[in-house]
């Protein structure tokens, strides 16, 4: 029997819900040697800025337990060698292209969607309000609902293609943050981004990282990003994408069950390049040994209410 | 085996550990039988290694290779124990399995100078080292080898470059071992002495701060000198951009992806 694992996140349809998370699968076709990315749901390039950047100074990453920081500060090429250099290698891919931007205002935010509408093979925009490196002391335009209303506002007048905004843990009400970009005209919302994070060295007493703070991801951040999709989950009614320590087909379900229609596997990348297909392989056989034709019948089919006694 | 493309190459493979052993107390040396690897490897390149199965650790971490035999399939690797990682790579034994990506990164460019070659290694650089004098010996290249490390337990493994007529010069931090000191100062000795420099090729392996005190002699070096660059990485192939280095042009490198072997000039140790 084959499993319907298709997914509707705004206009766009997936063929299969497994993403890759940005800044942990490049422009898209840097693990080709590894597998064909076009076996993937989509992919989410690394966020491109109007101007290059090559990122924050070194040390920018560390180990943690189950979790590694990252403080790269959104290295990446620049819209115009992306759409040069990048975009025509994702061509022959059968996969759908989601492309993530940043930027230091809302103009500028403007600015590079209204550069990458017209091009067709971008499938999406992913909004990037929710970097933690890009401005001093982790600060984002996420961590603020009219902020993030802003941005999303000048996004939405710049394209009808599928918006999807990309939500931060470091706040106190994420809900409120999301209901102010789907006001704003979000189709869809993926979470978490990286939470906000430090080491120090005991022999130096100095932090690991240049920056001193950066973005924990992996195992470790797994049990925040599926509480903080529970919260929005509850208040929101658009398609969700969930992020944060997915290594295995069994986490991925825990996102899809808590109301996820799709998932971004991220750090497992640099660990095993091929994971987020081994995920999805894993997916189907879980949904044919249930008899389950649909995958999307399972998203959001989270039990909550205490067993009934018989 | 995660080759699930078809015509995809091959790149993480399960390796059978053949034997480990300690060197010193925190020095181990691993033999792993890896014939796709052994067989592509090149000196200067890495093993990213995944040194537990679970998830904590999370990352791979790299190691040199320090020995490849294509006929044997087997490749050898040093490593230093310094933490968990480590340890646990320790604790594994004959028939275990480790995983790994690779080989990984650029290796050294041999081409096809036959040129005298010097060889300097600071501590476990040792690791790439020893792989590098071996191709350079296959050859027929003269090879001068330069080994600083803190003590004499720390020098191993040279009677069978001395047997090839390599000009091995040691150093050790306490003195137990060949000249007192840094390696530097035995390149400083070399450079000394040497007449005619302009025929040689240098190549580097070690520590940061070493291969910048390396570099600091560069005036005295009239001729090119490749050296190969540690450091802590994430992906180990280009995409996570946490292994970068500064260079001199103002750009930065990946150590894994553009190197771990770049030319030393170009580097920028001051970032």
């Amino acid at each position: 029997m084959a499993v319907d694992l298709s997914v509707r996140i705004g206009s766009l349809v997936l063929k299969n819900p497994i993403l890759t998370a940005s800044g942990t699968f490049g422009y898209g076709t840097e693990y080709s040697e590894y597998f064909d990315p076009s076996r993937l749901g989509g992919i989410v390039t690394k966020t491109i800025t109007l101007e290059p950047r090559a990122g924050n100074p070194m040390p920018r990453i560390a180990e943690t337990p189950a979790g590694m920081l990252n403080s790269i500060g959104l290295a990446n090429v620049g819209v115009e060698r992306y759409i040069a250099e990048k975009l025509p290698l994702l061509e022959r891919l059968d996969t759908a292209v989601i492309t993530n931007v940043a930027g230091n205002t809302a103009d500028e935010f403007g600015a590079l969607i209204r550069r990458l509408d017209g091009l067709g093979r971008i499938d999406a925009f992913e909004i990037n309000i929710s970097c933690p490196n890009l401005k001093k002391d982790g600060l984002a335009f996420g961590m603020d609902a009219e902020a993030t209303r802003d941005v999303v506002r000048r996004v939405r007048s710049e394209t009808d293609k599928t918006v999807i905004v990309k939500l931060t843990p470091n706040v106190t009400d994420i809900v409120s943050v999301a209901q102010a970009a789907v006001e704003a005209g979000a189709d869809a919302l993926s979470l978490i981004n990286t939470v906000l994070g430090m080491r120090v060295d005991i022999e130096t007493r100095r932090p690991v990282l240049a920056r001193i703070t950066g973005g924990l991801s992996g195992p470790a951040i797994k049990p925040i990003a599926l509480a903080k999709l529970f919260q929005v989950k509850r208040s929101i009614g658009v398609p969700l994408i969930g992020i944060g320590g997915i290594m295995t087909t069994g986490d991925a379900l825990e996102f899809f069950f808590t109301g996820a229609t799709a998932v971004q596997v991220g750090t497992l990348n640099f660990i095993d390049p091929s994971g987020s297909v081994s995920i999805l392989a894993g997916l189907v056989r879980w949904c044919e040994d249930r008899n389950i034709s649909s995958f999307s019948s399972i998203i959001g089919t989270l039990v909550l209410e205490s067993p009934s006694k018989p | 085996m995660s080759n699930l493309g078809g015509s995809m190459k091959i790149r993480i493979v399960s390796c059978r550990i053949i034997s480990q052993e300690s060197i010193t107390e925190r020095i181990r040396r691993m033999v792993l039988q890896a014939p796709e690897i052994a067989r592509e490897a090149k000196p200067g390149q890495f093993l990213h290694v995944r040194v537990h199965p679970s998830w904590d650790p999370l990352l791979r971490r790299p190691f040199s290779i320090h020995a490849a035999d294509g006929n044997t399939g087997r490749i050898v690797l040093l490593y230093r124990v310094i933490g968990k990682g480590t340890e646990f790579l320790r604790s594994l034994g004959e028939g275990d399995s480790v995983d790994a990506m690779g080989p990984l990164g650029n290796g050294f460019h041999l081409g096809r100078n036959l040129s005298p070659a010097l060889v300097i290694a600071g501590g476990l650089g040792s690791a790439p080292a020893f792989f590098l004098i071996s191709r350079l010996l296959e050859t027929g290249r003269p090879v001068t080898f330069l080994w600083g490390t803190r003590s004499a337990a720390e020098i191993f493994g040279l009677d069978r470059f001395r047997a090839e007529g390599v000009d091995i010069r040691l150093a050790t931090d306490d003195g137990s071992l060949g000249r007192a000191g840094t390696v530097t100062g035995l390149l400083k000795e070399f450079l000394k002495e040497k007449k005619s420099l302009e025929n040689l090729e240098g190549f580097v392996c070690g520590p940061k701060p070493m291969l910048a005190a390396v570099q600091a002699l560069a005036g005295g070096m009239p001729f090119p000198v490749q050296a190969c660059l540690e450091e802590r990485m994430a992906c180990g192939t280009g995409v996570c951009q946490g292994c970068a280095v500064k260079m001199r042009s103002g750009s930065l490198g990946m150590v894994c992806s553009d190197g771990p072997v770049f030319p030393l000039e170009e580097v920028d140790f001051g970032g």
